[in-house]
């Protein structure tokens, strides 16, 4: 079964899912492969449960919340703060437990010369190191940086965790 | 490889701008626009009636146990409303099924041309420049450049550019060095083709590349500029060019574009296109109350 945040994410052929921008879907169907496209400066955070084979996806743009809390209430997926304590909570629903799940994060890119002004990116890459350390989460794979767009996928098959890069793939994650 | 003028005669679907794409767009960024002349226009569309209808009928304007005809959702919803249903709209039909040759996934080529277009009209607001619709218009197009090396190239486009590829340098450079131009000034002549205004085409020529001094300067072309890389920071559109583009200094200065402003500008442009989609979206079922 694949719950999502909303219903800005769909699901193709052969049980493709594709989660939106500002989204996120928890699933416990070994038939799916969760994915998300255009990762830029947002980060997708993948989280997976081998032995219950429940995880889930989260494509988020902003770190925090505090922006706007009227915003943030309905559209939680959209900031790192509130969507990912979301994407667990929806996991552990599900039957997922804290110390088996496997972590994986991708994104946060940069535009060309930033300067320091704006570090969307790098201000998205700190808060998820920063909430996963608070928690005693490990990260067991990560590409982040840089200035190209990414596209992160789940297989809840086995939890394997792939990033794709200008047409090369890296597995961050592999049982 | 071919010339600019070579590859925009080859463009079939996109040599001609719809009539309808034409007039609103004089009428929103000329400011003589007709309730009577766009209710004209969109009963002879359906989809457009529906567009309109769903507006006027939405939490946001509408009134409980009350439903609005297209001729009452008309004068409702105001001139500058109708008119970016309008040019959205007419966009879906241009940007809906392209962008194969940058890496993107259909309906990802639409929704930055209107999330750059909520970001352009928001960044005019803000600024006090004097024609936020104009903003909008210039930033709605401001990727018809991809459009039309999309259709001519196909995904031969990124075979192209690849042996161009260089981490350092704007994606617009690695165009130039490719074929000799690249996306923006590629639009810039296609909307001339069209006849659309000549200051429309100048900001969609530099949108990666505002100038920075008088008398190229413009402010138009700035916000149109800004909105461009807000729509990168939205995970707008981001296909093999990726995030390989620069915010001009001059732009975030004069502009007073700060982190805040951006983030709040960013959180702004995805309400209002989950709220373009809704409004988009396919018909459940038949028929049009009018």
């Amino acid at each position: 079964m694949v719950s999502t945040a909303s219903s800005y994410s769909k699901t193709e052929v052969d049980g493709k899912h594709v989660v939106g921008v500002g989204d996120m879907v928890v699933c416990d169907d070994p038939q799916v492969l969760l994915v998300t496209y255009a990762l830029g400066s947002c980060i997708g955070v993948t989280i997976y449960d081998p032995v219950a084979k429940v995880g889930g996806l989260l494509h988020f743009m902003l770190p925090s919340a505090d922006l706007n809390k009227e915003k943030a209430a309905a559209n939680p997926a959209m900031f790192g703060d509130t969507g990912i304590p979301l994407l667990f909570k929806a996991c552990y629903e599900k039957g997922a437990r804290k110390d088996r799940l496997i972590v994986c994060a991708a994104g946060g890119a940069e535009v060309l010369s930033d300067d320091g002004h704006f570090k969307i990116g790098s201000r998205n890459r700190t808060l998820v190191r920063k909430i996963f350390w608070k928690n005693n989460i490990l990260i067991a794979g990560d590409e982040t940086g840089g200035s190209n767009s990414r596209t992160l996928s789940l297989r809840m098959a086995d939890g394997t965790a792939i990033v794709r890069t200008q047409g090369t793939e890296r597995v961050l994650w592999q049982a | 490889m071919a010339s600019m003028n070579e590859l925009i005669d080859g463009l079939r679907g996109l040599a001609a701008l719809p009539q309808t794409v034409l007039r609103v767009t004089t009428m929103l960024t000329g400011g003589n626009a007709s309730t009577a002349e766009i209710e004209h226009v969109a009963r002879n569309d359906e989809a457009l009636s529906l567009a309109i209808l769903r507006r006027a009928n939405s939490a946001r304007f509408g009134r409980p146990g009350c439903t609005f005809t297209l001729h009452e959702s008309i004068a409702r919803l105001g001139t500058s409303a109708l008119l970016k249903i309008v040019l959205e709209q007419k966009a879906a039909g241009m940007f809906a099924d392209r962008g194969e040759a940058y890496g993107l996934q259909r309906g990802q080529l639409w929704r930055s041309a209107i999330g750059g277009a909520i970001a352009a009209e928001r960044v005019a607001q803000r600024a006090n420049f004097g024609n936020p619709g104009l903003a909008f218009v210039c930033a709605l197009l401001r990727d018809v450049g991809k459009l039309a090396f999309d259709a001519h190239f196909g995904t031969r486009y990124m075979l192209l550019i690849e042996a161009h590829a260089n981490s350092g340098r704007q994606f617009v450079e690695m165009e130039r060095s490719a074929f000799g131009f690249d996306h923006a000034r590629l639009g810039a002549e296609l909307v001339m083709r069209w006849g659309l205004p000549q200051r429309i085409a100048d900001a969609i020529a530099f949108h990666h590349d505002p100038p920075t001094s008088p008398p190229a300067q413009d402010v138009l072309f700035d916000i149109v500029h800004a909105a461009d890389i807000i729509s990168l920071w939205a995970g707008l559109a981001i296909g093999c060019d990726g995030m390989q583009y620069k915010l001009a200094n001059h732009v975030r200065v004069g502009l007073k574009l700060d982190r805040p402003a951006a983030e709040h500008i960013i959180s702004e442009v995805w309400n209002k296109l989950r709220e373009s989609e809704v409004k988009m979206a396919p018909p459940a079922r038949k028929g049009v109350a009018a």
